[in-house]
């Protein structure tokens, strides 16, 4: 059945995942749980961030693209569905991907090394990567997934019970589910698990700094250095997620970053140049970028794996650019998956894939110059 | 609506749009009885605004006159649910005809148009070898109109992300998808009653009795017939046109530039009957 080939699809793609104990609570089969005008079928909450405009219809302000949705229409996510003038929210705790991912996963590389994170998603996504790697699950609507229904002191229970000190919003894009996820940072929060949202950064200011305090740390896509490049692959703009980095290093929160290289669309050196410049000058040099290795899949199939030879000169131009924390990912096993101390050049945290091999770090600090090294580390 | 008035009306739409005697001989012509026929209803504003069902028995009665086997005949829309709302009875198998869901069974690859990357319903993309959009007359928000064309965003699916600058190119870029425009034989469109405004969702105020039903070969000339009438109901109202109400219909010479059909209204040849 489709449901369920969905759901395993997203379950297959977890890695490192440890089977959940007990297992969650379904919803009953999706069959017929409706679309736009049957959503009444799907749990609703009233959105939190929205504005009533004339005629019934509504302003969605969670997002940078403020969706005008009619009645019985949803905005651009799919999961906010106005009611009669009322916009709700289709996807509050209801998580169709759930998994204890290690941290190094999402990847948080500052962050508790070698802990687990209670990883969940919802469907739903507010922008369209063409080379989404979750796209089974981001670029569907809530009633064509499959879900548990999974409320916030649930979900924090069983990452207790799963062993994880820290939650991730990740997989799909936690802004589309944006109540959820301060739901559970809250009740996170109350049971000393650390809650952690992995986004896409394409927030609007009021709903970011409503939810920012609450949060241990935030890894954001910074999918590219163009503007160009965001609209015409993604669907979105750089502009508001450049906005978004900002606030998160005024409000103090830990942040990573990400950049998938693509070959040809965003891997040119000028390009990889001027986004580790304004990363170094605008947020610091000790917020860790991530160069990752881009796959093809959904609409991007076109294109090949980026070359290694690619990410390691990104590696070289971040470090040219000063900053302190350079990484390489989906390359199990290369020297750039390593935490090196920026003092003495040793390394701190040696790591093949998601797995610590070995973690030299002496209270966050390096042990043979005790130079401090930036991160949430207890 | 009686179901004999309603047959006679479809009868002579089918005839008129494709110039035949009878609506029995425009189906013999559109379809051939090796055809799985499927026809795509837009039922998203419920009963009192989606096609009713004594029009589609009609349709589904003079393709089955042509030949077509009734169990081969599919009436379809989103999900179970909608077609319940909107009055029709879900059948699996039939008899008389098939009438389904497509309920989340799409493509397990999205297949690209333009600007769209879309799962289509497998309905559409394999089971069917013939289309029939069969839509209403009514205002969008977004789009301006939605009618016969728009009408194939409930094959996708994941219409939502395509509503940005009035859902063009999108709504082009659906419909010329291979899956859509090589299995297209007919439009038709419910406008019994129509709406003028406060679109998609059912606006009592809105509403009007056009009293008609339209078909065509053509989906833009069906689309550009739609527009028509709901701008000269609007006019009536003394209300404003579509464009200055801020929801110009673009998509229409969209369509004509993709080589859909014609959108220039001099071009229009109108049959009444």
């Amino acid at each position: 059945m489709t449901m369920d080939r969905r759901r395993l699809v997203v379950l297959g793609t977890a890695g490192a995942v440890s089977a959940l104990q007990p297992p969650l609570p379904r919803l009953a089969a999706a069959v017929d749980r409706g679309s736009s005008a049957a959503g009444d079928e799907l749990p609703a909450r009233e959105a939190s961030w929205y504005k009533k405009l004339a005629e019934g219809r509504v302003e969605c302000e969670l997002c940078p693209k403020s969706c005008r949705v009619a009645d019985m229409e949803r905005g651009t996510c799919g999961v906010r569905e106005n009611r009669g003038g009322t916009y709700y929210t289709l996807v509050h705790s209801l998580a169709c991907a759930v998994h204890v991912d290690p941290i190094e996963k999402k990847p948080f590389f500052h962050v508790l090394p070698g802990e687990r994170a209670f990883s969940f998603s919802t469907a739903g996504c507010n922008v369209e990567c063409k080379f989404c790697q979750n796209w089974e699950l981001s670029q569907f609507r809530p009633e064509q997934v499959d879900a548990y229904d999974l409320p916030p002191k649930t979900l924090v229970d069983a990452a207790r019970r799963n062993g994880a000190r820290l939650t991730a919003a990740t997989y799909g894009e936690p802004v589309v589910f944006w109540e959820y996820v301060r739901d559970v940072a809250v009740a996170a929060n109350a049971a000393g698990i650390r809650p952690t949202v992995v986004s896409n950064g394409y927030i609007q200011e009021r709903p970011l700094r409503e939810v920012l305090p609450l949060l241990s740390a935030i890894k954001v896509d910074l999918k590219a250095f163009r503007d160009e490049f965001y609209r015409e692959q993604v669907r979105g703009e750089l502009e508001p997620v450049l906005k978004t980095l900002r606030i998160i290093k005024e409000v103090g929160v830990w942040l990573e970053i990400v950049v998938l290289l693509i070959p040809t669309l965003n891997d040119s050196p000028a390009e990889v140049r001027e986004l580790c410049a304004w990363v170094e000058g605008t947020l610091g040099p000790d917020v860790p970028v991530h160069f990752t290795r881009f796959h093809p899949t959904y609409r991007l199939t076109d294109l090949p794996p980026t070359p290694v030879a690619s990410l390691e000169r990104a590696w070289e131009i971040g470090r040219e650019a000063g900053l302190n924390h350079v990484y390489l990912g989906n390359v199990p096993g290369h020297p750039g998956e390593n935490t090196v101390c920026p003092g003495c050049g040793g390394i701190l945290i040696r790591r093949v894939g998601f797995r610590i091999i070995k973690n030299r770090l002496d209270n966050g600090s390096c042990p043979d110059c005790h130079r401090p090294i930036p991160g949430v580390w207890s | 609506m009686e179901p004999e008035t309603a047959h006679r009306a479809m009868d002579a739409a089918l005839a008129a749009s494709v110039g035949t005697e009878t609506g029995q001989a425009a189906a013999a012509a559109l379809f051939s009885r090796h055809d799985t026929v499927g026809i795509k209803l837009n039922c998203l504003a419920g009963k009192m605004l989606s096609p009713r069902v004594e029009l589609v028995e009609a349709l589904v009665d003079l393709v089955a006159a042509a030949g077509v086997d009734r169990r081969r005949i599919i009436v379809f829309e989103r999900s179970d649910r909608e077609l319940r709302r909107a009055g029709f009875t879900i059948r699996e198998q039939g008899p008389p005809y098939r009438c389904i869901g497509t309920n989340n069974d799409f493509d397990p690859l999205p297949s690209s148009s333009g600007e769209i990357g879309s799962c289509f319903a497998r309905l559409v993309s394999t089971t069917c070898t013939a289309l029939v959009s069969l839509g209403v007359v009514k205002d969008h928000d977004l789009s301006g109109v939605s009618a016969g064309m728009k009408n194939w965003y409930g094959a996708i699916h994941n219409p939502n992300k395509y509503h940005d600058n009035g859902c063009d190119p999108y709504i082009v870029d659906v419909a010329r998808h291979p899956f859509i425009r090589d299995k297209l034989r007919l439009t038709v469109l419910d406008g019994v009653v129509a709406q003028c405004h406060g679109g998609p969702a059912y606006r009592p105020g809105a509403t009007f009795e056009l009293g008609k039903v339209a078909a065509s070969t053509d989906p833009v000339a069906a689309d550009l017939w739609a527009w028509r009438e709901i701008e000269a109901e609007r006019a009536r109202r003394g209300m404003p046109t579509l464009e200055a109400a801020g929801r110009p219909v673009r998509y229409l010479a969209t369509a004509a530039k993709s080589g859909l059909g014609v959108a220039d209204p001099e071009k229009l040849l109108l049959v009444t009957t």
